[in-house]
């Protein structure tokens, strides 16, 4: 049973001069515990109302979303006791109190007595590298900081599943790695599944074991990330040499496609993978720094996605280990 | 869970009352201030002053106002600071749900405004020097008094959660509310009399008066109001609850629960 499925989402609204608008048409992908899918889209694609949708905090028109099992719509408080989520605008927080005290509450308000919040939250805080920062007003601190406790306080419970909505959106680098290091060991150590939306690739790219695009309130891919990335890497590889060969030698290259980046490296697209080997040969004696698979990254697709009307693709299982 | 979920709600209260103390004795000293005022100025207008049965009926109107206003408020605010603060649509991730967690929010804060409420009466009998015979059973109609603005104050985090402004008619409301206390609907006759059943907070009304005034029990206090202060709470309670929980699942359809 995956950790989560997300079936047929659909939700529709009235404009104010009467026109039906579909914010989601359809939204359906699976997550398994310890997989982190990346859930991208361009504004106003729908990421949100379908993160709220699946958290339970807007009814769908159509569809349905199980977190372990459990409708959200039907059996809502099974369902939540299983969620944590960040969501995207909001504080989070009660600007007023300590970040210990945040703990406090929002580990109250999900069935954990005093203690228990407390300890796990310290655990989670120490994690951060915000134990110094448990007694100051959340007020007091940075974004980056408020970002984290937002994050601590979404997983005292220890929930399955964590909806991460642009968690680093506005932060610098420093904040934005903690954050990254942090969803990568969630996932890695305690099998937490994480349905993540941003707008930065490289982010995406890095952390995600899956990828669901969505465009127009649809979901267009959804794949593995190598998967997606291989399908978009081509039989191109890049080469670099010791010495420029000779004319004749490059000649030869050239007229088998070769494009000189410069005067000791180029690009040759290959049939296959091993069509390296009498490439090689060919090259003899020339010294070879370099033979790699030129890879297409996660911004290259999503514009591909994004800015051509390429029918939808979505793919059974891959991605996650 | 419902208790983890009172003991979080309390300890939130308590650690914003104790972090921001000036908040509640600025509040508390403004609400006796205005109380000294209007008794102040009604003396010179009737130019005797107001004494006796009559000075204690207004003090435990006001009380009575004050607290409910409290009780009705705080969903209301509560509801629309949230949303403008962002924390509301975490509230309601909690598994405990939003009417529960929305009634020991209010139940948590209402500790909180009984315990100022007493400091209100202790300031108006020390500055008017007119003091009524308190005792602890005299809560009794305090508490059923905020079961019965808890069920308004539902009504109005209804119109909260689906419009979010609303402070215009938080702030019409006082008036209305102020009207109700002050008619003695437990004193009507014939048809009339199914009023004070009926309009929100009258059988208490009508049972503190009887109880500090006119010195009456609890259970022994003429025309059953105890009761009918039962009544009255389930009834308003009944209908705020309902119609909140309808309000609550038409802003999920409409996705405007964390829009301000």
């Amino acid at each position: 049973m995956p950790l989560l499925e997300v079936k047929g989402l659909a939700k529709r609204y009235r404009a104010k001069d009467g026109a039906i608008v579909h914010a989601v048409k359809t939204v359906s992908f699976t997550l398994e515990a310890g997989q982190i899918l990346a859930f991208l889209g361009p504004n106003g694609a729908g990421k949100t109302t379908s993160i709220k949708m699946i958290a339970g905090l807007i009814r769908p028109d159509d569809g349905d979303v199980l977190i372990a099992g459990h409708s959200v719509g039907r059996r809502t408080r099974a369902a939540l006791i299983h969620l944590g989520a960040v969501l995207e605008g909001s504080r989070n927080l009660y600007w007023r109190m300590t970040p210990l005290e945040n703990c406090e509450y929002w580990g109250g308000i999900r069935g954990m007595n005093r203690k228990s919040s407390r300890l796990r939250g310290l655990e989670l805080l120490d994690l951060c590298g915000l134990a110094d920062k448990s007694h100051h007003t959340v007020q007091q601190l940075s974004r980056g900081m408020q970002q984290q406790v937002a994050i601590c306080c979404a997983l005292l419970h220890r929930p399955a599943l964590l909806l991460l909505d642009e968690p680093t959106l506005g932060l610098d680098l420093e904040a934005s790695d903690r954050i990254q290091a942090l969803v990568r060991d969630l996932a890695l150590h305690d099998q937490v599944g994480i349905v993540l939306t941003t707008h930065q690739m490289e982010i995406a790219e890095a952390l995600s074991h899956r990828v669901a695009i969505i465009r127009k309130g649809e979901v267009i891919l959804e794949n593995g990330t190598e998967q997606a990335l291989a399908a978009f890497s081509g039989n191109t590889y890049g080469v670099d040499l010791t010495e420029p060969p000779t004319v004749e030698k490059r000649a030869l290259l050239e007229l088998q496609g070769a494009t000189f980046d410069s005067p000791s490296s180029f690009r040759i697209v290959l049939e296959t993978a091993s069509d390296v080997h009498p490439l090689l040969n060919l090259l003899r004696p020339i010294g070879v720094l370099r033979v790699q698979r030129e890879t297409a990254d996660l911004a290259t697709v999503f514009r591909h996605y994004v800015e051509t009307d390429e029918p939808s693709r979505t793919f059974a299982g891959g991605g996650a280990e | 869970m419902m208790w983890q979920a009172f003991v979080a709600e309390f300890r939130r209260e308590w650690i914003t009352l104790r972090r921001y103390p000036t908040e509640f004795f600025g509040e508390l000293v403004v609400v006796v201030v205005i109380f000294y005022g209007l008794f102040l100025g009604s003396s010179y207008m009737s130019g005797g002053g107001i004494f006796g049965a009559r000075l204690s009926s207004v003090i435990l109107g006001y009380t009575l106002w004050t607290l409910s206003l409290a009780a009705i408020g705080n969903m209301g605010y509560s509801i629309s600071n949230e949303a403008q603060n962002g924390t509301l649509e975490q509230v309601f991730l909690s598994p405990v749900g939003a009417v529960r967690i929305l009634i020991l929010r209010n139940i948590a804060s209402l500790i909180f405004s009984m315990l100022f409420t007493i400091l209100v009466i202790y300031g108006i009998m020390a500055l008017t020097g007119h003091f009524l015979p308190l005792s602890p059973i005299d809560l009794v109609p305090l508490v059923m008094a905020v079961g019965t603005a808890m069920g308004i104050g539902f009504l109005i985090a209804s119109i909260t959660i689906l419009f979010k402004r609303t402070n215009q008619l938080l702030g019409l409301l006082q008036f209305v509310l102020l009207f109700i206390i002050m008619t003695p609907f437990t004193t009507f006759h014939g048809a009339w009399q199914y009023l004070g059943v009926i309009a929100p907070l009258s059988p208490m009304v009508g049972l503190l008066q009887s109880m500090l005034v006119d010195h009456q029990g609890l259970l022994t206090a003429p025309g059953h109001w105890f009761w009918w202060g039962f009544v009255n709470v389930a009834l308003w309670l009944g209908l705020g609850i309902a119609v909140f929980s309808r309000a609550y699942a038409r802003a999920k359809t409409r996705g405007t629960l964390g829009h301000y």
